[in-house]
């Protein structure tokens, strides 16, 4: 841990702050040094926020404590042995991307950008992107459906997504629509439950 | 025979811990620094890629998607939501809205439990 040398600059930059420690010989961090670099962090993060937006499972205490005792018990279940080792049906990428991007097509057709249809919209669409990727019958595959709407005003925006999984079964789908005042996306992914 | 179970102490996904690690690896990336179209790529990838490293060292037997929305800061309308088919008792989420003078930036974790 490079603690010393932030140690030093920081002290520079606080005179009045702490006496400084001079650190002579080998010891274990002072309560001081911590603070420094928590009062570093807190500046070089001065104008920045963060929240957690959406969290699952549930934190409410008296839910969680039931689910608590539910799951553990679900914990010792063992599932029998199902001997298959590949999927019945392999999610099939490109059907799926086809009918997707045929659904938004249809479900956005001549919608304008409004800010509180779009909220409802945004759920909507969710779950019926779900809904029609369940109806395709893959046995035993999980889905992840996410569809974002970005208003068309002249700012950049970036999105990257990583993942582990099983490269063999897991894949996802991708369909975009662009309009002249927002740009719809839907990504899908699929990961099979061994 | 006993096949080898490790014991667990927690069921189901921790998403406080994501949270922090998430939260640790935007901060680390993005932190005092400002919007910029040849960086931002690069910034994107790292805050995913980190993450999720982070997770998987945490050694448990999940599969993780991360996404990672940034975009500048202005007046725009963005909306997002997601739609899971899982076993709610082991799978979940966890979303992690950051920002800052000039961009806003959303990281979503997803973790799907293998059954081993």
């Amino acid at each position: 841990m490079d603690r010393r040398p932030r140690m030093t600059k920081s002290s520079a930059g606080q005179a009045t702050h702490h006496s400084p420690v001079a650190p002579k010989r080998e010891r274990r961090p002072s309560m001081f040094e911590k603070e420094a670099y928590a009062q570093i962090l807190r500046e070089r993060l001065r104008e920045s926020v963060h929240d957690v937006q959406y969290v699952e499972p549930p934190f409410d205490d008296s839910i969680a404590d039931i689910g608590k005792e539910w799951k553990s018990a679900l914990a010792k279940l063992k599932f029998a042995n199902s001997y298959r080792m590949e999927p019945l049906k392999k999610f099939q990428a490109h059907s799926v991307e086809i009918k997707v991007q045929q659904m938004l097509k249809e479900s956005l057709k001549d919608v304008k950008y409004d800010d509180k249809a779009f909220s409802h919209l945004s759920l909507d669409l969710a779950d019926r992107v779900l809904a029609t990727v369940k109806e395709f019958g893959y046995h035993r595959y999980k889905f992840i459906v996410k569809v974002l709407f970005i208003e068309k005003t002249g700012q950049a925006i970036n999105i990257a997504s990583r993942w582990i999984w099983d490269v063999a079964w897991d894949s996802w789908v991708e369909a975009k629509h662009e309009t002249e005042s927002y740009v719809a996306l839907v990504l899908v992914f699929a990961l099979y439950c061994e | 025979m006993e096949e080898y179970h490790r014991p667990c102490d927690e069921v189901g996904f921790n998403a406080e811990e994501a949270h922090n690690i998430v939260k640790e690896c935007v901060d680390g990336v993005l932190g005092g620094e400002d919007y910029n179209q040849n960086n931002i790529n690069q910034w994107t990838a790292s805050i995913v890629e980190q993450s999720l490293a982070h997770l998987v060292k945490l050694g448990k037997a999940y599969k993780y998607i991360v996404t990672c929305a940034v975009v500048q800061r202005s007046a725009y309308g963005f909306h997002t939501a997601s739609s899971c088919f899982w076993d709610t008792t082991s799978d979940g989420t966890c979303t992690v809205r950051w920002e800052n003078r000039t961009m806003n930036c959303i990281v979503n974790v997803f973790a799907i439990a293998i059954v081993l």
